[in-house]
């Protein structure tokens, strides 16, 4: 018999779950965590079902009692840095309460403990807006030296970078949907880039475009879409193939449009 | 194969870890994991460089690239105890085919069918080496590991 409260476990390994799944994580992964804590925490005896828009936890106690959860993911972000270190305390929890118990050298994690850093992880602070925007800029104006850009379309691909990442950020407190988001994003990279090229001359317009599209390309979705699907988890390998090919969809609609546009009036 | 490695192939590979330095920052990576998933970025694309110089054929050498570069990550992953998806994401960037898409629409706007066609082929036949190269180094890392707990 377990010393924890069923329905309190339960929640936390859904919490812990819902955290991994909004930041960019493999389903997989996630029913791995949730499994790590509810057996961490003295139920071993526990069933998840994870989607990229919801989570369905059972657990089981030892005297035959069952809680069962569910929870509506509703946003959608990438923070690699919380998919780690929530990976790393579910691995610290299973180490510490399940393999080494029993060793007198290793305290078993309380389940305050767990709380408290799970707490700590959710509300750690980003990067200041200023950094990521910056970034925005120097992924862009690299890439499009990446691919045989000059040092002059580095220099417009970064502010471009800069500008874009700014008006995207505006627009997501707009709550727009991810096509939307990047169709536009690609169509102001294309509109800045073709301003450039008509005001400064001399350069290769497309360089700069490509730069500013590897910004929005769908890695994250074609790698979690993969190695979902390899582990066995085709509703989510589905998905994820799905939003990879609505976002290069998107891409391709909004630099389209902008570039027929620029062809019309200019 | 190691003919290409001259001044210009390290510019690439510099450039190719920069860039992927600023889209790590952008997907809020902290710490000394930046540099790993950087330098998985440059090993990409210098490797994918060395590849195409080598065989002269762009799958094969997006195949191997990709490859290589799970495999980097499955290592890092499995020494640092972080998910190897981490890597991985940061990783393939530079090989994703987004000139491809927009050259087939650009293509397509000037109404050259033929161009377009050629490009979208090209850029899914990419994209679909990529997902092969990543589904083939997962399915061996779990063969791997299947085997090591059997024996």
């Amino acid at each position: 018999m377990s010393e924890h409260a069923i329905n309190k476990v339960a929640e936390l390994a859904i919490e812990t779950g819902r955290l991994v799944l909004e930041s960019g994580g493999e389903t997989h992964r996630v029913e791995e965590m949730m499994h790590n804590v509810c057996s961490g925490f003295g139920y071993p005896d526990n069933e998840s079902y994870v989607t990229l828009t919801g989570i369905f936890l059972s657990i089981k106690s030892a005297a035959g009692e069952v809680v069962t959860l569910i929870k509506r993911i509703e946003t959608f972000g990438v923070d690699l840095d919380k998919i780690s270190a929530v990976s790393k305390l579910t691995l610290d929890l299973q180490k510490q309460n399940c393999r080494l118990k029993g060793n007198k050298n290793f305290v078993p994690m309380s389940f305050d403990d767990y709380n408290r850093k799970l707490e700590l992880i959710k509300f750690r602070k980003p990067y200041p807006v200023w950094v990521k925007m910056l970034c925005g800029g120097i992924t862009p104006g690299f890439f499009s030296l990446l691919f045989g850009g000059s040092w002059l379309e580095f220099g417009v691909a970064f502010v471009m970078g800069v500008y874009v990442s700014i008006i995207l950020r505006l627009l997501a407190f707009m709550h727009l949907n991810k096509f939307l988001i990047n169709a536009v994003g690609a169509g102001l990279i294309v509109w800045f880039a073709q301003m450039a090229g008509l005001h400064i001359g001399q350069m290769n317009t497309d360089k700069i475009i490509i730069g500013g599209i590897m910004l929005l390309v769908p890695g994250l979705a074609i790698t979690n879409a993969i190695r979902d699907t390899m582990a066995g988890d085709l509703v989510a390998g589905t998905a994820r193939t799905v939003e990879a090919i609505f976002v290069a969809a998107a891409i391709a609609t909004g630099a389209g449009s902008m570039l027929k546009l620029w062809a019309l009036l200019v | 194969m190691f003919s290409v490695i001259n001044k210009l192939w390290l510019m690439q590979v510099c450039f190719g870890g920069i860039a992927i330095l600023g889209f790590s920052i952008r997907s809020n990576i902290r710490g000394w994991k930046l540099i790993f998933t950087s330098l998985g970025g440059a090993i990409c694309w210098g490797l994918y460089l060395m590849f195409l110089g080598w065989s002269k054929s762009l799958l094969l050498s997006v195949f191997l690239a990709t490859l290589s570069v799970c495999l980097y990550s499955e290592v890092m992953g499995r020494i640092y105890r972080i998910p190897v998806s981490v890597f991985v994401i940061c990783a393939i960037i530079p090989l994703v085919p987004g000139s491809g898409l927009y050259y087939a629409m650009k293509a397509y706007i000037d109404g050259n069918g033929m161009e377009f066609m050629a490009k979208m082929g090209q850029t899914l036949m990419i994209a679909g080496t990529i997902s092969v190269a990543i589904a083939v180094m997962s399915s061996i890392t779990n063969l791997f590991r299947s085997m090591i707990r059997r024996f």
